[in-house]
């Protein structure tokens, strides 16, 4: 398969996701979106890791868009925790998920 | 046979993907969205294959299918979802949001068509060995500051859930 192919599926993924975060307003989906459009950036890394020609990827031993997409799992893993965390904490104040309704600075 | 191999699964998986992520942003049963999240990395995990990183889907399958699912639906679990719609009166931002997205996506689309292919053979034996030994050589101290940020994260999760008792 072209490349363009994989990243157009990324993009449509990304967006997706992107519009998911605008549009929804329980606290759990935005962070499901969220997760969608890391892993879509993910495809993005390694396709252009793989398939480009301008990143010097023609070596198979060049492996830094794959190390790239093994810390952006890291990262993804530290924010889901943190970010069900801060939803929880913020559900004990004020039982709610709805973004719309958290909207004060107060504890 | 081989050559109609690789576009069937690549439709399979393209399928899976952006029809289970258009489910987690339109349908309104959490658990379910929940759910096709988990396909949808999973069909993502198939791409990553297609694309010869062996190791990357491995990572996938085990931590988006596995612990990011598990983590969503405890955070499902936890607290109550009510499944109405509710918008203040202002905020009729659904067709403008997604008018804009689509204004937006279209062009990177078009333009995701016009990069340039290099063949690469893949690597003999997977690309685990050229991917940790560049994880821990070239990488090593990113590869550290990632184990003090999970670290960290760790804490603070805990420190955030803790309940006050006195």
């Amino acid at each position: 398969m072209p490349l363009g192919a994989f990243i157009a599926v990324s993009a449509v993924l990304f967006f997706l996701g992107a519009a998911g975060v605008l549009v929804r307003r329980n606290a759990v989906v935005i962070l499901m979106c969220v997760e969608l459009m890391l892993n879509a950036s993910n495809l993005a890394l390694v396709a252009f890791s793989r398939r480009s020609g301008q990143l010097g990827a023609g070596n198979p031993l060049d492996q830094r868009g794959s190390v790239f997409v093994v810390f952006v799992f890291v990262v993804a893993a530290a924010e889901v925790a943190v970010g069900l965390a801060i939803i929880l904490a913020a559900y004990r104040n004020r039982p709610t998920v709805n973004v719309d309704e958290i909207h004060e600075l107060k504890g | 046979m081989v050559d109609l191999l690789e576009p069937f699964f690549f439709a399979l998986f393209a399928l899976g993907i952006i029809g289970a992520g258009a489910s987690v942003v339109l349908l309104r049963q959490i658990t379910a969205q929940a759910l096709l999240m988990a396909l949808s990395f999973a069909c993502m995990a198939g791409m990553f294959l297609l694309l010869g990183a062996e190791t990357i889907a491995l990572f996938q399958v085990l931590i988006y299918v596995g612990a990011i699912t598990i983590l969503i639906l405890f955070g499902v679990m936890f607290t109550k979802q009510n499944d109405r719609g509710y918008g203040l009166f202002f905020q009729k931002q659904t067709p403008l949001a997604a008018g804009l997205a689509l204004l937006v996506a279209l062009p990177v689309v078009i333009l995701a068509f016009s990069f340039k292919d290099a063949t690469t053979p893949s690597p003999k034996g997977g690309d685990l060995i050229p991917l940790a030994g560049s994880l821990f050589t070239d990488f090593a101290f990113p590869f550290e500051v990632a184990s003090v940020l999970l670290l960290a994260a760790l804490v603070g999760a805990i420190v955030l859930v803790k309940r006050d008792e006195e």
